[in-house]
């Protein structure tokens, strides 16, 4: 029977071309941009690592020594020295320094003096295990020194063509670094580890080195670097009043927590009775999803947006239903003929379900298609959109879903209308 | 195989209250032909709907083929009318954009038939009123008297206990309708249980039966001499 009233749906579709194809056009459009509204918002408020975003803490440390600061305290990056005494607490599973930089290279042994410019994480070994990086070959780096190096993917691809590059060497700056691990593609929505400044949605990083040989080499911070005493190079800035790292710690029990907490609250009351800041005590770990609230990750102007598409999309459906009242209207003879002739409310209820399906369907794949070009033409207004106007899977399966529920919707009232008229009226 | 006993059906309003049937009782046998007349509004229509179950009533018994229809739900009255009653209308009630194939196959789809079963029963009911080679046809490519036999067929595919006819000839000229009402004789000389509202007097002569009702209830039950539908179309020969 289900076949049969497909076949009806199909013809009554032939039959009303011009208004079936204003209710498709009138759900695809409404269902298009909330698709794309909610493929940017579910790329920013996504969980980048949902295994254990409850168990990855940002490090903030109030240790800064002046009363008079310009930023707001706790500070988002530490000094050296800071966080050397974190990476020595014995506490979390894991630490984590880093900062970011910018170096060129190329493969040591190429000819050609080509040199590609490299995002570049500096930090120590633990990064890999904490962030959960995926490689492709090799290992994460042994040692916050020396001069070993892990590739990103697509530098692997630059530079090596794609194949195993582990045990070859790239040079930077004129030295030799051997390669002891490349990262598979590796995406991160948003880069939890690295989300300030409004660089939550940018691609993860090239080339990752040890945090010593990044400083010794006086590769300088491409990010927040704030400083009260010293203005000179990298190598120098260890003793020094220089903010600029991040610190990120795994703590895997509320017990851990607690301790790590009293261990950064008692290093900072150590500083502040040996007169190193003027400050109230106030350290903060902030998992990742407190993190990314805190640093306002997803665009309050996105909420606002999706609320109007959500309206919007209540018009559309409140128009599509007008339009198919007006074409179960005119249907009514035909649905008392069929009621004289034996078919149950129920079986035309169940024929109405399956015309709403179908016109849900074609609804639906024209608003993904939709969606697909909004999130182009937003990309071509605003480029910095580009990393999260990703139409995912899910995305496209919850969309293709609100299609289907508002053709339900908007023919659930045109149909038990008609369907609830006497059979002997309509027949007259 | 028709027993309605005492059935009435009101209509209200906030103001009127109408007997549409008031108090009414009719019996039909299987193989019967019988012919309801009546003037405008006296309730013929509201009787074929009752009995074809398009209609509910108030109060009374009404029973089809041994079944008692009060009280049964929508899907019990939709299998008993798509099982047990044939309907004819006087607009023929053909949806226009369908080949009579599949005019004729709408009640066998609700029946639940496989398709091969369909396919003779459709045949076989085209080929009764004449169309059989005309089933990929649609309704506009008939003529009037050619669609209401589609409309038989429609009603006959499902082998139904009982037919009932509202104005069959209405829409039709005199040649049409005798043809279409010679098409019922010979139905009903199969063994076809019909029951037939008509305005028409000469048709209603030539049925066997007659029943007139009059402000909602049966005022005469008289049972007419069997008179050839050809002499009837005689007699209006000569009055011409």
């Amino acid at each position: 029977m289900w076949h049969y009233y497909l076949m009806l749906s199909l013809r009554s579709l032939k039959r009303s071309p011009t208004l079936y194809s204003m209710v498709i056009l009138t759900l695809a459009i409404g269902v298009g941009a909330l698709a794309s509204n909610m493929a940017l918002y579910q790329s920013m408020a996504a969980d980048p690592i949902p295994e254990k975003s409850d168990r990855l803490f940002h490090v903030s440390l109030n240790s800064w020594p002046d009363e008079d600061s310009p930023h707001q305290q706790p500070l988002f990056v530490t000094r050296y020295r800071d966080a050397q005494q974190v990476l020595s607490s014995g506490i979390p599973t894991k630490v984590v320094a880093h900062y970011q930089t910018r170096v060129y290279t190329k493969s040591l042994d190429a000819k050609s003096l080509t040199r590609f410019a490299a995002d570049t994480r500096a930090t120590t070994p633990d990064f890999f295990a904490l962030t959960n990086a995926p490689f492709a070959y090799g290992r994460s780096l042994s040692s916050a020194e020396g001069n070993e190096v892990v590739l990103g993917s697509d530098l692997n691809d630059k530079i090596f063509g794609g194949s195993n590059s582990v045990g070859k060497a790239v040079e930077i700056e004129g030295k030799p670094y051997t390669v002891v691990g490349v990262l598979k593609p590796w995406t991160l929505r948003p880069r939890f580890y690295h989300m300030e400044q409004d660089s939550a949605f940018r691609p993860t990083d090239d080339l990752f080195v040890p945090l010593e040989t990044a400083i010794d080499n006086n590769w300088g911070v491409n990010g927040r670097s704030s400083s009260v005493d010293y203005s000179g190079d990298m190598a120098s800035s260890r003793p020094h009043n220089r903010f600029y790292l991040s610190l990120w710690a795994q703590l895997d029990s509320a017990a851990q927590q607690d301790s790590f907490q009293q261990y950064l609250d008692n290093y900072s009351q150590q500083l502040k009775d040996a007169g190193e800041h003027p400050l109230a005590i106030n350290n903060e770990l902030k998992n990742v999803h407190e993190w990314a609230d805190k640093l306002k990750v997803v665009d309050q102007r996105l909420l606002a947006f999706s609320i109007a598409t959500m309206l919007f999309l209540i018009v559309c459906v409140f128009n599509a239903s007008s339009l198919l009242l007006a074409k179960y209207h005119d249907d009514k003879s035909e649905m008392g003929l069929r009621r004289a002739l034996g078919a149950s409310r129920n079986q035309l209820f169940r024929q109405g379900f399956v015309e709403a399906m179908l016109v849900g369907s074609i609804a639906g794949s024209l608003a993904l298609l939709l969606s697909w070009l909004f999130l182009a033409c937003s990309v071509v207004l605003l480029p910095n959109l580009k990393a999260i106007a990703q139409l995912e899977p899910a995305v496209l399966g919850q969309g293709f879903a609100i299609a289907l529920l508002t053709a339900l919707l908007s023919t659930g009232y045109p149909l038990w209308r008609a369907n609830r008229a006497s059979i002997s009226a309509e027949m007259k | 195989m028709l027993s309605m006993q005492n059935v009435s059906r009101i209509y209200r309003t906030e103001t009127i209250q109408t007997h549409a049937l008031n108090d009414f009782s009719l019996s039909v046998n299987a193989g019967e032909f019988v012919a309801v007349t009546g003037p405008s509004g006296s309730g013929k229509s509201t009787f074929l709907n009752i009995a074809g179950l398009l209609d509910q009533f108030d109060e009374g018994e009404y029973s089809i083929d041994g079944v008692s229809v009060k009280g049964l739900s929508d899907n019990q009255l939709s299998r008993l009318r798509n099982e047990k009653i044939g309907f004819i209308f006087q607009n023929y009630n053909l949806i226009p954009d369908y080949s009579l194939f599949d005019n004729v196959d709408m009640p066998l789809r609700y029946r639940g038939f496989n398709g091969k079963e369909r396919k003779r029963r459709i045949e076989e009911a085209l080929e009764k009123v004449g169309l059989a080679s005309r089933m990929n046809y649609l309704p506009s490519q008939l003529s009037g008297g050619q669609q209401q036999r589609v409309a038989i067929a429609r009603a006959l595919a499902g082998e139904p206990k009982l037919l009932l006819a509202d104005e069959p000839t209405g829409n039709l000229d005199s040649l049409m309708a005798r043809q279409v009402m010679e098409l019922l004789h010979d139905l009903n000389k199969d063994g076809a249980t019909i029951i037939m509202v008509t305005h028409d007097p000469d048709q209603a002569r030539s049925v066997p039966r007659n029943v007139q009702i009059i402000d909602g209830q049966m005022t005469d039950h008289r049972v007419y001499q069997p008179q050839s539908v050809s002499a009837s179309v005689e007699s209006e020969a000569e009055l011409a």
